[in-house]
C-alpha cells in the first residue's frame, strides 16, 4: 500500500481494522505515527461532537410517550364505546323488527293462525251470549254498524290482528265456530280475497274503512256469510 | 403493552444522547435538536412494533430523524435565516484547555459543509461503517469515503493553520 493510499484510508477511517492497513502500520513506523496523529485528531473531534445533552431529556421523552399512549387509550376507549353502542343499537333494531314486523305475508295466513290458535277456547256448543247492541258498541271503533244479527254470536272482543287492533267475532257455525275478523284498512300485509288450508276456508271483503274476513270449516257456506255481512253492515263517515 | 413500554424506555436511555447530538449537528440549534428528538421518539413509539431487530434501532431512529428534519425545512423554509449560525456559540464557561479546544473545534465542525459534516457525525458519534452511512444517506460508499476524507482533512488543516488564533481564547 503506497503512502498516499494509506493516508487517504486513515483519513477516511482512523480506526479501520482493515488487514492491509494494519499490516502497513506494523511494517512502517512513519505510517504508524501518522495513523496515531489522525486518531488523536479523531478523539478531539469526538469530544467536540459530544455536545452536552439536556439533563432531563430521558424524562421528557418518557413523559411525552406516556401522554401519547394515554391519549391513544382514551381514543381506543371511545372506539370501544361507540362499537358497543352500535351493537346495542343494531340488536334493538333487530328485536324491534322481529317483534313487530309481519310474520305472516297475507291476511289469510294470519286469519288461519289466529283462528287455530284460539280454536280451543271456543266450541260450537257454547252459548250465544253477545247481544247485537254490545257488538255494535264494539263496531263503533271501526265506524261500522250491523243492522241485524248475523248469527248466534258466542264471542266478540278486540284483539291484535298482526299488531293492529281488530275485532274478533265468533259465531256458531254448521259444525264448528265461524270466525269473523274486522280489521282496519291499513294493515300492511297482503290482502287476499279467498284462501284455504286443509281444514279451513276463508274469504275477505274490502270496505271503505275496514276489511272483514270470514273463516270457517269446509262445511260452512262462506258466500252466504259474506252476503249476510254485506247486506247488514253500514259504515258511518 | 408492558413489554412495549420497557422496549421504548430502553431505547430512549440507550440512544437519546447519540440522537440528540446527531440532531444538534444537523440543525445546530439546541432547541430545534431537542424538538427533533422528541418528535423522532414519538414516531418511534407509534411504530415500535415495526422495529424487529434491536441492532437496527439506531439507524432506524436516525432515518426517522432525518425525515423529521426534512419536514421541518418544508414547514419553516421562510423562517430560516443565515444569522442562526451565530447560535453555535456554546454558553458554557470555558474553564479548561480541553473546553477551549472543544469550543474552537465545534466552530470548525460547524463551518464544515453539511455534506461533509453529516457522514463524519454518523461515523464518529454513531459508529456506523462506510456502507451503513451510504445506506442512511442514500449515497454510494465511495462518495461517503471521499467526504469523510475531506472532512478530516479540512479539520486537520484548520488545526495546523490557526494555533495563534486558538491562543487568543486564553487571554
Amino acid at each position: 500500500m503506497d503512502e498516499l493510499q494509506f493516508r487517504r484510508s486513515i483519513y477516511e477511517d482512523p480506526h479501520s481494522t482493515d488487514e492491509d492497513i494494519l499490516n502497513a502500520k506494523a511494517s512502517d513506523p512513519s505510517k504508524q505515527k501518522f495513523a496515531k496523529e489522525i486518531q488523536q485528531l479523531d478523539d478531539k473531534i469526538l469530544n467536540a461532537l459530544k455536545v452536552p445533552v439536556p439533563d432531563d431529556m430521558v424524562q421528557k421523552l418518557i413523559l411525552r410517550q406516556a401522554l401519547e399512549s394515554h391519549q391513544q387509550q382514551k381514543k381506543k376507549k371511545r372506539v370501544h364505546l361507540a362499537l358497543a353502542a352500535s351493537v346495542a343499537f343494531a340488536m334493538g333494531l333487530t328485536l324491534n323488527f322481529m317483534n313487530f314486523s309481519t310474520a305472516y305475508t297475507t291476511v289469510g295466513d294470519y286469519a288461519f293462525a289466529h283462528t287455530e290458535f284460539e280454536a280451543s277456547h271456543f266450541s260450537n256448543a257454547d252459548e250465544a251470549k253477545v247481544s247485537l247492541a254490545s257488538l255494535n258498541k264494539k263496531m263503533a271503533a271501526f265506524h261500522g254498524n250491523f243492522s241485524d244479527n248475523l248469527g248466534q254470536l258466542i264471542f266478540a272482543d278486540y284483539c291484535r290482528f298482526d299488531g293492529m287492533k281488530s275485532l274478533h267475532l265468533v259465531f256458531k257455525g254448521e259444525t264448528s265456530p265461524v270466525n269473523v275478523f274486522i280489521l282496519p284498512n291499513d294493515v300492511d300485509i297482503a290482502f287476499t280475497n279467498s284462501f284455504s288450508n286443509q281444514q279451513l276456508n276463508g274469504k275477505s271483503m274490502q270496505f271503505k274503512d275496514a276489511n272483514i274476513i270470514v273463516v270457517g270449516d269446509k262445511s260452512e257456506a262462506l258466500d252466504k256469510w259474506q252476503d249476510n255481512i254485506k247486506s247488514n253492515v253500514t259504515w258511518s263517515i | 403493552m408492558a413489554t412495549k413500554q420497557v422496549r421504548y424506555e430502553a431505547l430512549v436511555k440507550a440512544l437519546h444522547a447519540d440522537l440528540y447530538r446527531y440532531a444538534y449537528w444537523l440543525c445546530r440549534e439546541k432547541q430545534v435538536a431537542e424538538d427533533l428528538v422528541q418528535e423522532t421518539f414519538l414516531r418511534a413509539w407509534r411504530a415500535l412494533d415495526s422495529l424487529k431487530d434491536e441492532k437496527a434501532a439506531k439507524s432506524w431512529l436516525i432515518t426517522i430523524l432525518r425525515r423529521e428534519n426534512a419536514r421541518r425545512f418544508e414547514r419553516k423554509r421562510f423562517e430560516m435565516s443565515e444569522y442562526e449560525e451565530a447560535t453555535i456559540t456554546d454558553t458554557q464557561s470555558m474553564s479548561s484547555e480541553q473546553d477551549i479546544e472543544n469550543h474552537w473545534l465545534r466552530e470548525k465542525i460547524g463551518s464544515l459543509p453539511e455534506e461533509y459534516r453529516e457522514p463524519l457525525v454518523l461515523q464518529v458519534i454513531g459508529g456506523f461503517s462506510g456502507e451503513e452511512i451510504a445506506d442512511l444517506l442514500s449515497l454510494n460508499k465511495n462518495t461517503v469515503m471521499t467526504r469523510l476524507f475531506r472532512a478530516r482533512n479540512q479539520l486537520k488543516e484548520a488545526l495546523e493553520k490557526e494555533p495563534e488564533v486558538r491562543g487568543t481564547y486564553n487571554g
